[in-house]
């Protein structure tokens, strides 16, 4: 069986995809594995890693993303997908992918070199409750219901600053209740760092707990 | 059989482009038209997803003239429709809202700036404050709330269409690309649970009976043969649009009262004013902030008051000057000194309007 990890995170439009998929590469990192860190949002490619890229290269990750000056009139005028990216999954190492947002971002999938055939491909779709258009079971159905094949889901579950424990917890019931309906596992819940210590390990629904450092805010625009 | 889309107060996580959607709907609105462009385009995509769950509908036209005009035709139906636009969309929905000043017509319209001049960056900027506020060829018959951040969005896009309908001004809800891509918690509502009577639209035309006999005639013009006609009809608007102006008129302040210098900005970047507000004062330094809420009618009464009794005020805006002109204005003849930020197109961070405070706080 390989060992090698290679996700895709997907899901609605500001479910935390980029967020998750930083904190996730940067856990495999930090295990000494090589992490090569991919953007692949070409939904809405101002809102992503891009910004982020040194930082997250001197942390240890392969990050392959467009540079800020590399791209013309970012957005308007199309976007192409960087070669480096649409090769990804040839590289060695782990692969984590930051997809698009909504239907358009999952089909993004079908531009990446190989993913119909990878035998260690995960698609992830990451949840927050506290999005209208995912608050109930119902909706995280409907909404993973569009976004094509899905391994499993992922609870983020948060208000920015604002975020309880009980707010997790109740993310976790919602998105639990939603991922058995569809036949799907929850992989983890995330939770910022220090209210991931007052979860613990597992959430009340018995999910993993990742804890999560926020690069977002520092990545606008 | 719809459903009342927010039915209970609730913390929610949105962008602001989805928080104008769901406010749309919160208001009543029964159409969007659209044209897409950045950074509005959420807007649509939102309201567009939304709209079929909750029996209202979505137009998307070939461009901007005629997704504003389609506007002007579906609030003269008794629908309450609205549209979403930036930059050089702005510019071509002028002709259509004027039209909507003449006809006086209570068109909504959500403008996400971004840089200009022409279509510049599809980031942000604060430069559509002149066209937003005196756009198209007349007198500027319009109300303009601005927006500093979700909340904001949420409750002016509620209140813009009920002032629309109430005084039949065209209104616009100015925000930005900052605040249309970025995303923080807000708490949705149902108005009418709050208090908030949702005014109920009525036709300008197709309305029941014989013109002439069982009702006046519905004539709505935009055209004048004679000057003195014209004349007439713009006075007669002006004098209502002054007359409502205090009570349209918003304005947000802080820390004035005891203040020499008096930060004004609006929109997104007063939220980098409050936090050096915060840390200005925490240094016991006598700064305070002002920020119009409504740019067009201003805060007339308080911006002079405060520049007859404050000694100094900055100015900070992501534009070269366009608030500061409107401040200007009203606060001719007054002796206290005028300082001016301006950062065309970029954003604003708390640190360089509090050094800059500083700056003209130690200048004698």
């Amino acid at each position: 069986m390989s060992d090698r990890i290679v996700e895709a995170y997907i899901g609605e439009y500001a479910s935390g995809k980029s967020e998750s998929a930083i904190n996730r590469a940067l856990e495999l990192a930090r295990k000494g594995r090589k992490v090569n860190l991919v953007d692949l949002d070409l939904v809405e490619p101002f809102y992503t890693l891009r910004p982020l890229q040194e930082e997250l290269s001197r942390l240890g990750l392969e990050v392959i993303a467009w540079k800020t000056e590399e791209t013309v009139g970012l957005g308007e005028a199309g976007t192409v997908i960087k070669p480096a990216a649409r090769w990804a999954l040839r590289r060695i190492g782990d692969v984590i992918l930051d997809i698009g947002y909504g239907i358009e971002g999952a089909r993004t999938l079908n531009l990446l070199e190989g993913a119909d055939e990878d035998p260690d491909l995960k698609i992830f779709a990451v949840i927050n409750i506290s999005r209208p258009m995912t608050a109930s079971v119902a909706d995280i159905v409907a909404e993973v219901g569009t976004m094509g094949h899905v391994d499993g889901l992922i609870n983020n579950t948060h208000l920015a600053e604002e975020t309880t424990a009980a707010l997790v917890q109740a993310g976790s019931r919602i998105v639990t209740t939603a991922a058995n309906a569809m036949g799907l596992p929850v992989i983890a819940t995330q939770a910022e760092e220090k209210l991931a210590g007052v979860i613990g390990p597992v959430d009340c629904m018995g999910n993993r707990v990742r804890p999560l450092k926020r690069f977002m805010p520092k990545a606008f625009w | 059989m719809t459903v009342a889309p927010v039915k209970e107060e609730k913390r929610v996580f949105m962008t602001g482009n989805e928080v104008v959607a769901w406010a749309a709907l919160a208001a009543g609105a029964d159409i969007m038209y659209g044209y897409p462009i950045t950074p509005q385009n959420e807007v649509m995509h939102y309201w567009s997803r939304l709209a079929p769950r909750y029996g209202k509908s979505f137009l998307q036209t070939e461009d901007e003239l005629s997704a504003g005009f389609a506007t002007t035709g579906g609030v003269m139906t008794g629908s309450k429709a609205f549209t979403a636009t930036a930059g050089s969309g702005s510019v071509l929905m002028q002709e259509p809202m004027a039209m909507a000043e003449m006809m006086r017509l209570p068109t909504v319209t959500i403008v996400q700036q971004r840089g200009g001049p022409s279509t510049a960056t599809v980031i942000y900027s604060q430069q559509e404050v002149t066209l937003t506020t005196m756009g198209g060829n007349g007198e500027g018959i319009r109300v303009v709330y601005s927006t500093a951040g979700h909340q904001d969005l949420y409750d002016y896009t509620i209140k813009a269409f009920n002032i629309a309908w109430k005084y039949r001004f065209p209104t616009f809800v100015l925000g930005d690309g900052y605040q249309a891509k970025m995303r923080e918690p807000l708490t949705i509502y149902d108005p009418e649970k709050r208090g908030v009577k949702l005014l109920q639209p009525d036709p300008f035309v197709g309305k029941e009976g014989e013109p002439g006999r069982d009702r006046p005639p519905a004539q709505y013009r935009n055209t004048y043969n004679l000057e003195e006609e014209l004349y007439e009809k713009i006075m007669s608007d002006m004098k209502e649009f002054e007359e409502n102006s205090a009570d349209i008129a918003e304005y947000e302040s802080s820390y004035t009262e005891d203040a020499e210098l008096v930060i004004i900005a609006h929109g997104i970047v007063f939220r980098a004013v409050r936090e050096a507000l915060d840390n200005l004062r925490q240094q016991g330094l006598p700064v305070g902030a002002f920020r119009p809420v409504t740019l067009r009618p201003l805060p007339v009464g308080q911006i002079k008051e405060l520049v007859a009794r404050v000694k100094k005020i900055l100015v900070v805006e992501s534009a070269y000057g366009q608030i500061a002109r409107l401040i200007k204005e009203k606060a001719c003849g007054a002796a206290c000194e005028i300082h001016t930020m301006f950062k065309p197109g970029i954003g604003i961070a708390a640190e360089e309007v509090e050094v800059r405070a500083k700056e003209i706080l130690a200048k004698q």
